[in-house]
């Protein structure tokens, strides 16, 4: 077997047997991937660490990027898909000549070298304090005779050229950063990155300061990786310990911690792999190297060696895939993270001659992780901690023209270690037809596939404003109505191309400029327009969100600041002019855009600031991923009403006793956490930990909730949730009798098709622990199909689902109607265009009396 | 008088006159008293102390049990330090060390744990309240929410926000000085809570919101906290709801829990709190408790150390719990490297505790601590535990004051980490 005698052959590397255990602490990050069938420049990545900053403290950041332009490293193409990049990074200038001479030259020939740019003078990077290493990029060969004599001493002869290539690289690096930086008390040289067509840039500071001091805001690739590090151990950092790490020809970031770095630490010293750097981030792209380039496992069980299928969820496997897997966890389950993990992996297959990114998320999906697709002139594919992170970079990509809309096609959470997806996602970067092509597919290979819709044309010039088909709005008898007007518009937005759209909306803005009323009418249809699901033709509804944003934003930006009209305007420079409102109507628009996203002059301390002057009803737009919108207006806030445009970030509404939070597109992370009292509307998903710990609210989601949704909850939560979770909805839910003022949740299990219905999801609820330890409350879920069995429950049971049942949740479903156009007769009475009883579409779960409980 | 009046009155006046008579040793030690951390003398001293406010006079053991290990090995150097008067010795420790917010200073070095509603009766939260109000401590309201009858001494009254988040509002954490994230118990790290069915009458269900006798679950961990930066956020969502307060951090000792602290001081901490394993009502299983976590005396000077190297020392109040059950314990304490202690069942042992150990059941309590039960929960009459608790506090402090002035020293802050002083016996 080569992989043994691949792993024989580093017996001979020299250990440091002192250092033993984990000796950097860190615990969560800020992760981002992006991957583009056209090169992308760094300043993309920019946006969105920097809108992730709170994920990190400045102590280690990094970049890796895969698929690079050769003319910008001064390189043929030749040499650039042929060469190693040897990569090396001195922290002390004076040993470079060393370095070279005892680890370079010797070695390899040289094709091109140069120093990687940097600006002159760390200090003009704000906030960096420590100086970034110097970085030598080579472009290497290994000489012939060297190469072979390796081979030779080795035992590797017989092997492909190639293999032996990589091993060679792999070991003399190690031997480098074994002298230069393991096992000296200073630390002066590190390999950052060998790998071919990739680089790696790390330093003491924030990912997004990489890009700034290295100067890749114009540098470009075609995958892209940026990290945020989080470290609390040690008073001196050292960008050795910086994600990303490298592999061979791949980079990684993580964002978690094992708790098993110890076990893995040994499964690798088993296999002669010894981390020099001593946090479980190395250690994964050991492991990762280990089992893709020794054991050259496809991705699929490369995948399920580290985030093993478990469970219920092993148990709807096909049997082929049974035998294979239940072989892959009893051969590496000692090599499998244990704990909080997501991994994102940018690299190059050199032997298919493609670029790819990959997120990985552990079994129990304790990390927050989104992934993204867009299509459009290019094809782009993003993979975040957060959702606004992929919105901010696809927001600098639409404001620079690049692609035709700030929101991605689909966005979607990875089920960990799950039968439905494999909890991974790959973006793969090879050759077509005409250029590059991208394409995404899930740990299965099952390729995820777009509509095939036409995007906003012309990027960059505006829609044409010649208003031949103006539309007489205020003649209409849907006037002052918008949800009639939306229904009179909807077959238009069905049949017409982006020109009409674009004059409805020029119509819109117009009529919001003539005054008080029609102001009104103009916001409110505009958020329809945003908010609801329907029919797009063959336009893509990102396309249209994209029209409908820059509508809205055009609106309330035209708002003037303090007025004495219905609706007044304040920013961030004129925050301090807040005032009372005049009347209790009158609607206070906050641009959010310049708000801190958390602290004391956060957005949210501003709406409580609002809220205490006695404004009622709060608009807030350009939110970029801002926390805690809701949290601190106190107790029985019942005459508030927010709502919130843009991308909202974690813990909305979370506390809220009263008010009303409606949420113009998606949630992140901890929404409604201790929700007490109140509505909370949110026309898209939800993320991680939804509502945990809620002790009331009456709640209607859109889309998804990630894992976790519920957890914990008490008193009456009424929640209806139109997609589904991904795992662990409702465990430990406590919510009393729900006939007798207790809470419980609707699952309906529908997601958007992409001619504006609603339509099943293939499984209504996906996850095997389902109400799990409950001791009170209901779960009613849509499953015409009774597709979910009593293995997914652990402290519920499945039961007739009676008319008083129906009686508790219709009103609900009707005002879920009202909000969301998901009709009770036609959408969810109706089964393969029957319309059934609801006792033959619903399932009632209900708390089981268990042991443990009593 | 009804009934159920003369049966308290008839039950809380034998109490009160056994925890009066046994010290007195009358009547022998009582047989079947009490563990060998806590040893029937050291219960005793403690009904003393709670009834006299002075130290025992009559050979009781006050300051050691007889567990063969931790603080009870442990004991003071004694040669010939330069001695100065008691009187002048300051017992007040600092809650914040950082140089934003609020500076909240306690008289001594001591403030009540988290305990909470269900797990303990309302007159006993009311008599720990009463206590850290007129003694300028804190005392902390546990898991299971905030009862109207404690909102009076809210200035006095840490707001714990753990794991299930039972009874937090906002209302909650915006009356609280200090806000105290509780990610684990030293007594049964990894177990979350528990409140069995039996104690969840519907007073603690309305509190707690959940529904009558049915057990409830404190699940481990945070759901919304797995990490670092997790945590980072929770303090910027209890400082967006309440700006004001100071952000307590209390976890078990697990043998990272170096790591644990220096991450949550960078996180924004103002306290990290360490709970070691000696700790817990009778309501933590047994196998978890002294087996789980890292023995507190093993902790203290580790993180102590560790805060130390990273230079950060001096902007985090370090404060050790989990078991410490006397004057000379917290001394210990102290001198390994915390700032100061945080204490909950000597407080219960001051009301009449006797380590029987039926604490989870809903009429396990004979004296009216661990339980809600409406006719056990009146035996304690929230002044006369008040008392109590002041009268123990103010024997500790007798105590700790002569400690100090043995050593010449004239605050329990130059105590910190002076390891130099202890000795270890056997």
């Amino acid at each position: 077997m080569s992989g043994q005698r691949i792993i024989d052959s580093r017996g001979s590397l020299p250990v440091d047997r002192v250092q033993v255990g984990k000796q950097e602490a860190e615990g969560g990050c800020g992760v981002v991937g992006l991957a583009c069938n056209a090169p992308l420049e760094g300043k993309y990545l920019l946006q969105s660490l920097v809108q992730m900053r709170n994920r990190g403290n400045g102590k280690g950041g990094g970049i890796a990027a895969v698929g690079l332009v050769p003319e910008q490293l001064g390189v043929s193409k030749k040499i650039l898909e042929e060469n190693y990049i040897l990569q090396v990074a001195y922290l002390d200038k004076s040993v470079r000549k060393k370095v070279e001479d005892e680890h370079i030259r010797p070695f390899f020939l040289v094709d091109h070298e140069a120093r990687a740019a940097a600006v002159d003078d760390y200090r003009s990077v704000p906030g960096l304090e420590v100086q970034p290493p110097e970085v030598f990029r080579y472009f290497v060969r290994i000489k012939r005779d060297v190469l072979a004599e390796f081979a030779r001493k080795n035992g590797l002869e017989g092997l492909k050229e190639g293999e032996v290539e990589d091993e060679f690289l792999y070991q003399n690096s190690y031997r480098l950063n074994q002298e230069f930086y393991s096992s000296l008390g200073e630390k002066k040289a590190f390999v950052v990155s060998h790998g071919k067509n990739m680089v790696v840039l790390k330093l003491v500071g924030y990912g997004d300061d990489v890009v700034r001091y290295y100067r890749l805001e114009d540098f470009k690739a075609h995958v892209w990786i940026g990290h945020h590090r989080y470290p609390t151990k040690g008073r001196v950092w050292h960008p050795g310990g910086a994600h990303p790490f490298v592999g061979l020809h791949e980079a990684l970031v993580h964002n978690g911690d094992f708790a098993n770095y110890h076990s893995i630490t040994e499964y690798l010293a088993q296999r002669n792999i010894h981390p020099l750097f001593l946090t479980d981030t190395e250690v994964s792209v050991l492991l990762f190297d280990l089992l893709s380039r020794v054991y050259k496992y496809p991705l699929e069980y490369l995948i399920e060696a580290l985030a093993p299928t478990t469970e219920r969820d092993f148990e709807m496997l096909p049997e082929e895939k049974k035998k294979s897997y239940r072989l892959i966890q009893s051969t590496h389950i000692h090599g499998s993270p244990d704990g909080p993990w997501f991994f994102i992996v940018a690299r190059n297959d050199v032997e298919k001659n493609e670029w790819h990114l990959l997120g990985i998320t552990d079994t129990s999906m304790l990390r927050p992780q989104v992934f993204a697709v867009q299509e459009g002139p290019m094809k782009i594919g993003i993979i975040a901690s957060e959702r606004q992170a992929i919105n901010a970079v696809l927001g600098k990509l639409q404001g620079d023209q690049r692609i035709p809309s700030r929101f991605a096609d689909s966005y979607w959470n990875a089920r960990g270690g799950s039968f439905t997806d494999g909890g991974a996602f790959l973006f793969t970067v090879r050759d077509g037809g005409d250029g590059k092509e991208l394409e995404c597919a899930d740990k299965f290979g099952r390729s995820i596939d777009l509509p095939e819709q036409d995007w906003l044309p012309n990027v960059g010039s505006s829609v044409s404003l010649n208003a031949s088909i103006a539309i007489q709005l205020q003649k209409g008898p849907s006037a002052q109505d918008p949800l009639g007007f939306y229904e009179y518009v909807r077959p238009a937005l069905r049949d017409a191309g982006f020109q009409y759209v674009g004059e409805i909306l020029e119509e819109l803005k117009r009529l919001a400029m003539k005054g008080q009323e029609s102001r009104q009418f103009a916001i409110k249809t505009l958020s329809l327009l945003y908010d609801r699901i329907y029919d797009t033709g063959n336009k893509k509804r990102s396309s249209l969100l994209q029209l409908y944003h820059e509508a809205l934003n055009d609106v309330f930006s035209s708002i003037s600041l303090s007025n004495y009209d219905q609706h007044t305007r304040l920013d961030w420079k004129n925050r301090s002019r807040l005032v009372h409102p005049l009347f209790d109507e009158q609607v206070l628009v906050v641009d959010a855009l310049e708000f801190p996203a958390e602290g004391e002059d956060s957005a949210a301390r501003f709406v409580v600031d609002a809220y205490t002057h006695g404004w009622k009803n709060i608009v807030l737009y350009n939110l970029r991923g801002h926390r805690f919108i809701g949290s601190g207006l106190g107790p029985r806030t019942n005459s508030l009403r927010i709502d919130c445009y843009g991308d909202v970030g974690d813990y909305v509404a979370s506390g809220i006793d009263g008010c009303e939070i409606t949420i113009h597109g998606a949630a992140q992370d901890q929404a409604a956490q201790i929700l007490k009292y109140g509505k909370l509307v949110v026309h898209g998903d939800v993320g991680q930990a939804f509502m945990y710990a809620a002790k009331g609210g009456n709640v209607y989601v859109l889309g998804n909730a990630a894992g976790r949704p519920l957890i914990n909850a008490v008193g009456r939560p009424r929640v209806v949730i139109n997609g589904t979770c991904l795992d662990y909805l409702a465990e430990s839910f406590m919510a009393g009798d729900p006939y007798n003022g207790g809470g419980f949740v609707v699952v309906n299990g529908l997601r958007p098709s992409s001619d504006g219905r609603f339509v099943e999801q293939e499984y209504p609820y996906p996850g095997g622990n389902l109400f799990s330890l409950a001791s009170g409350g209901a779960i009613f879920i849509r499953d015409p199909h009774q597709k979910v069995s009593n293995e997914q429950l652990n402290g519920g049971r499945l039961a007739d689902f009676a008319t008083k049942d129906w009686n508790l949740i219709l009103p609900f479903l009707e005002e879920n109607e009202k909000l969301f156009g998901i009709s009770v007769r036609k959408d969810l009475l109706t089964v393969q265009e029957k319309q059934l009883d609801p006792h033959k579409i619903y399932r009632k779960i209900e708390p089981t009396t268990l042991q443990e409980l009593t | 008088m009804g009934n159920l009046e003369l049966i308290v009155e008839k039950h809380s006046e034998r109490i009160h006159h056994g925890l009066e008579v046994l010290p007195t040793l009358r009547h022998g030690l009582p047989a079947g008293l009490g563990n060998k951390r806590w040893t029937a003398e050291l219960i005793l001293a403690t009904y003393e102390m709670a009834l006299t406010g002075d130290l025992p006079k009559n050979g009781l053991e006050y300051k050691i049990g007889d567990s063969g290990g931790g603080f009870d090995v442990l004991g003071w150097k004694n040669n010939g330090f330069p001695k100065i008067d008691e009187d002048d010795v300051d017992l007040s420790i600092s809650l914040n060390k950082r140089e934003v917010g609020k500076k909240i200073e306690i008289p001594l070095p001591i403030y009540g744990g988290g305990m909470s509603f269900g797990s303990i009766s309302l007159n006993f939260m009311l008599a720990r309240a009463r206590a850290a109000k007129k003694i300028g401590t804190y005392t902390s309201t546990g898991e299971g929410g905030y009862p109207d009858a404690i909102v009076p001494y809210r200035d006095h009254v840490i707001t714990q926000v753990a794991t299930g988040m039972f009874g937090v509002r906002e209302e909650t954490i915006q009356y609280a000085p200090i806000v105290e994230f509780k990610y684990a118990q030293g007594a049964k790290p990894g177990l979350g809570g528990h409140l069995l069915a039996d104690k969840v009458t519907s007073e603690v269900a309305k509190m707690r919101e959940s529904s009558m006798f049915t057990s409830l679950y404190s699940p481990f961990p945070f759901h919304s906290v797995y990490s670092v930066e997790d945590h980072k956020k929770h303090v910027d969502w209890i400082k967006t709801v309440n700006p004001r307060a100071l952000v307590s951090v209390k976890v078990s000792t697990p043998t990272d829990v170096d790591m644990v602290a220096i991450g949550s001081y960078y996180a924004g901490a103002n306290i990290i709190h360490i709970d070691g394993g000696y700790g817990g009502t009778g309501a933590a299983p047994e196998i978890a408790k002294k087996n789980i976590a890292m023995p507190i005396e093993y902790a203290i000077p580790k993180v102590h150390d560790y805060l130390m190297s990273e230079g950060v020392r001096d902007q985090i109040v370090l404060i050790a719990s989990g078991g410490i059950r006397t004057a000379d314990d917290i001394a210990k304490a102290i001198a390994l490297g915390a700032d100061g202690c945080v204490v909950a069942t000597a407080e219960a042992v001051a009301v009449g505790c006797t380590h029987c150990g039926n604490c989870e059941r809903g009429r396990g309590c004979q004296v009216g601590i661990t339980t809600t039960d409406p006719e056990l929960s009146r035996l304690i009459e929230p002044e006369w535990g008040e008392t109590r608790i002041v009268n123990l506090f103010t024997a500790w402090s007798k105590r700790l004051r002569s400690i100090l002035a043995g050593f010449g020293l004239e605050s329990v802050r130059d105590l910190r980490g002076r390891k130099d002083l202890l000795v270890r016996y056997k």
